[in-house]
């Protein structure tokens, strides 16, 4: 419990930044909506409809309807998403190796709990941090969208994106805590773990500006909670979830077991 | 000379690394464009019955963005973010590594001056980025002239692409600025994201209402490529602000680094 209490406190501030990050994110995106609103929209999205793909994937609109608020949020979602993912990353790399970083490791460990507890506390603590970053995203994007909503529905469709957006900080955080667990250099964990987010970022643009690579999507978690599918779909892909379910599973044994036999480096 | 080898061998991995990205970056998107052109061509004469104003709403016109320069400046956005990241990562690092890794006081009890210290790591840290810089412009042309159906302007390529060095020199000079001034920086990586992503997204804002003032906020405005293309040279007003900008942050470092209170272990 000290732990966890230590830890919430220690990621307070970065937590509290993140936030105003991500309200200003929301706020100056559906900014640029009510601008779009003045052009036209629905000749906007007859001439959106008719786009190649490749050149939606620029835009960053893919199928999705831009004429109504929640269509125009859906391309707001996946830099939002994207932000999710990097603060969680950061957060669950930075939280195991943070102690070595710091040389605060020795002190820890010769407390009499064991490695299992530790990591457990800290895990916690992240998932209540990503937790709250999630209901400010959450709480931003009803107030923003519902403004000009015009008494339409958005509270369900933003939930399920944010479900989406939930599972997907679930997976990057397990990926940093696994890499620093199982990576030699505490030092350089942070940054590798949000080399790889960049990657697969990067990867899932490539996959929507080229038909061929459609085959890669399977191995980029940013292409599992999709705002175009969940949209028109209503729900989650079950082969996504279940993926999901591996992946994270997986990576927190992965955490666990490795950082139980981690030879620190002092 | 001892110090400014030492940091080109201690940061070879990394300069490596980011170099091979952005080449792999590079290669990626320009592969891409083959396909997406014969698709552009086609979206170009469906777009001709639309009218002006919704053309202009969609906030890029695709007469250019079909051309291979075009769609090079729309992948350049993703680029100059991770040079942005690599020149930042550098430059706060650089400095404050030593105190972080509890190196300063065997470094500052050294027979050299703080003002050596400084310049041989930004010696250092300038040819990491110019070693980069050569990389990727010498992969960006070979890409280039393999994928490009035609002719395209080569000098605009090359300006285009040499702006990414411009962009990583500002950031390089910020970072360096940013750990002389904080006491102490514990995570590099969170310190050099966060500003970077706010640039950023302060740019994206800034390009979507075409505000002058605001562009001058932001380095990844300071180079827009359809006024490279068209005119073949940067604008005069952001080039300055570029030398002033990295000039006055150099100084400052230098300044605020002679000064600087670190503490040993």
């Amino acid at each position: 419990m000290n732990i966890f209490k230590r830890e919430m406190k220690a990621n307070r501030k970065s937590l509290i930044i993140w936030s105003i990050g991500v309200i200003f994110m929301v706020a100056s995106g559906m900014g640029k909506y009510s601008s779009l609103e003045g052009a036209g929209g629905q000749s906007m999205n007859a001439l959106m409809a008719d786009m190649p793909k490749s050149l939606q994937a620029i835009m960053g609109t893919g199928s999705l309807d831009l004429s109504t608020p929640i269509g125009y949020y859906g391309v707001l979602f996946l830099y939002l998403a994207v932000m999710a993912a990097i603060h969680a990353a950061m957060l669950g790399s930075n939280i195991i190796s943070k102690e070595e970083r710091d040389k605060t490791i020795e002190f820890l460990l010769v407390k009499p709990i064991s490695r299992t507890r530790m990591m457990t506390s800290k895990l916690v603590a992240a998932l209540v941090n990503i937790v709250i970053f999630n209901l400010v995203t959450f709480a931003s994007s009803v107030g923003l969208v519902q403004k000009f909503a015009d008494g339409e529905e958005v509270i369900g469709d933003i939930s399920m994106l944010m479900g989406g957006m939930f599972i997907l900080q679930l997976i990057f955080l397990v990926i940093g805590t696994a890499i620093a667990a199982f990576f030699k250099n505490a030092k350089k964990a942070t940054s590798l773990a949000t080399g790889i987010l960049l990657f697969l970022f990067i990867i899932s643009i490539a996959i929507d500006m080229n038909e061929k690579l459609d085959g890669l999507k399977y191995f980029t978690p940013f292409k599992y909670f999709d705002a175009k599918l969940m949209l028109k779909e209503g729900g989650f892909e079950p082969l996504y979830l279940g993926l999901s379910a591996i992946v994270f599973v997986g990576l927190t044994i992965v955490t666990y077991t490795f950082y139980r036999k981690r030879d620190m480096n002092i | 000379m001892n110090m400014f080898l030492h940091e080109l061998k201690a940061y070879r991995k990394s300069t490596l690394i980011w170099t091979v990205s952005l080449v792999a970056m590079v290669v990626l998107f320009l592969s891409m464009f083959p396909s997406f052109s014969k698709d552009a061509e086609e979206f170009k004469t469906l777009l001709e019955g639309f009218p002006a104003e919704l053309r202009k709403a969609i906030g890029l016109s695709v007469d250019s963005i079909a051309t291979l320069l075009g769609f090079f400046s729309y992948s350049f956005l993703y680029l100059k973010l991770a040079g942005a990241i690599q020149a930042m990562n550098l430059g706060t690092s650089i400095l404050s590594k030593e105190s972080r890794e509890k190196t300063a006081d065997f470094l500052l009890t050294k027979p050299v001056t703080r003002t050596q210290i400084v310049t041989s790591k930004l010696m250092a840290a300038l040819v990491s980025l110019i070693f980069t810089n050569l990389v990727f412009i010498a992969a960006t042309f070979v890409m280039a002239s393999l994928v490009a159906g035609d002719e395209f302007n080569k000098e605009a390529l090359f300006l285009i692409a040499l702006s990414l060095f411009m962009i990583q020199l500002m950031f390089l000079a910020l970072g360096i600025l940013v750990s002389v001034i904080f006491p102490r920086i514990k995570s590099v990586i969170s310190v050099s994201l966060g500003t970077v992503f706010g640039f950023f997204m302060l740019g994206m804002i800034s390009s979507t209402t075409d505000d002058k003032a605001l562009r001058y906020l932001t380095p990844f405005n300071y180079f827009d490529s359809a006024h490279i293309t068209e005119n073949l040279s940067y604008e005069n007003s952001f080039l300055l602000t570029v030398v002033l900008f990295i000039i006055a942050a150099i100084l400052a470092s230098y300044y605020f680094y002679t000064k600087k209170d670190v503490h040993s272990v």
